[in-house]
């Protein structure tokens, strides 16, 4: 009896959870950004607080999602993002993926899609945040560049849009010749979801047939050197990385959850 | 400089910068689609190509640009401009 109800409890939560989520982007937006602009002068400190705001709504989000039933999740070397300054890259597989490594980043920033800066729900915390939005133009890179170097973690999905079910995956370079062109070293982080859901082209409500499991997994910083970019060879090392990061992406992404 | 010179010079910065074979950097080929050139190659395609065309290259001139033979075209007429300039 309790396993057939399983899955309409599901779906009913993950509903939920979404109402949970825009209602939540609302609130920011309306109560709490525009008491934060009133009692905070300081712009610099605004920006701090807001972000330190989304991360810990992520972090209540994620235990609620955990505590509807409709996700679970291991960390393993989260240790290593207790630093500043770092760019962290990670695959794509599902549409809180982002949510979670901002849960897990105090003092993150991130790309964000340009369109989200437009959606009413989600408006206020890209605006009060200053996350960077995609449709910048080229001057997007330097952008990401100076982020880095000024102490935040940016936090960039290089395949831009949620790897397909079929898990071909596509890697833009940008995030590449950031981490050429800075020079940044960078964090990577696989992430895994078994069986997956809120991917793209499923609707929510399709949700698998078992709980979604993530496993999210912070790996040893891969070192960029300086000399490609000094040697005018920027261009030719961001695409050798971008390999790079494909193979590497993709090889930990296919390890089996649990494995 | 001819339009033909002006292919040879493209085609090895083509090849110096972004890696890619000669067998590929075809006049009709488009680069974007075919040749996978993003827009922050374009940026430092620009840059290369300032010495060929001897001052900046407004980034306007390249807007409509997509193959290769439309980058000649575009060098070619700036040069053009510049030589019934002066």
């Amino acid at each position: 009896m309790l396993e057939k109800l399983d899955r309409p409890w599901r779906i009913f939560a993950t509903g939920l959870s979404f109402a949970t989520f825009g209602l939540g982007g609302l609130a920011l937006r309306l109560l709490f950004f525009p008491l934060l602009t009133l009692f905070v002068r300081d712009p610099k400190r605004q920006q701090r607080l807001a972000r330190l705001a989304v991360h810990h709504t992520f972090r209540f989000f994620i235990g609620y999602m955990r505590a509807l039933g409709v996700l679970r999740y291991e960390l393993q070397g989260v240790e290593k993002l207790a630093r500043s300054g770092l760019l962290i890259l990670a695959n794509h597989p599902s549409l809180i993926d982002v949510v979670f490594l901002i849960s897990l980043v105090p003092n993150a920033d991130c790309v964000v899609k340009a369109s989200l800066a437009n959606n009413p729900f989600t408006r206020g915390p890209i605006r009060a945040t200053r996350y960077l939005c995609n449709d910048s133009g080229p001057g997007l890179i330097q952008d990401c560049i100076a982020s880095v170097k000024a102490g935040n973690n940016l936090i960039i999905f290089p395949e831009g849009s949620r790897t397909p079910l079929d898990g071909n995956m596509q890697l833009q370079r940008g995030a590449a010749n950031i981490a050429v062109r800075g020079p940044c070293d960078i964090t990577p982080v696989i992430i895994r979801c078994e069986p997956r859901g809120l991917t793209k082209g499923m609707p929510w409500w399709k949700v698998p047939e078992r709980p979604m499991h993530y496993v999210i997994r912070v790996e040893d910083d891969i070192h960029v050197s300086a000399q490609d970019a000094e040697a005018g060879e920027a261009a030719k090392a961001a695409r050798q990385l971008t390999t790079r990061l494909h193979d590497h992406f993709l090889r930990g992404s296919q390890e089996h959850v649990g494995a | 400089m001819t339009k033909h010179e002006l292919f040879e010079r493209l085609s090895a910065i083509l090849q110096e910068t972004f890696d890619i074979e000669p067998s590929r950097i075809i006049p009709e080929a488009r680069l974007h689609d075919d040749l996978d050139i993003d827009s922050i190659d374009a940026i430092d395609l620009l840059v290369r190509l300032k010495p060929i065309a001897g001052q900046r290259v407004p980034p306007e001139v390249f807007r409509s640009v997509r193959t290769l033979q439309d980058v000649v075209d575009a060098l070619y007429g700036l040069l053009g401009s510049d030589s019934a300039a002066a």
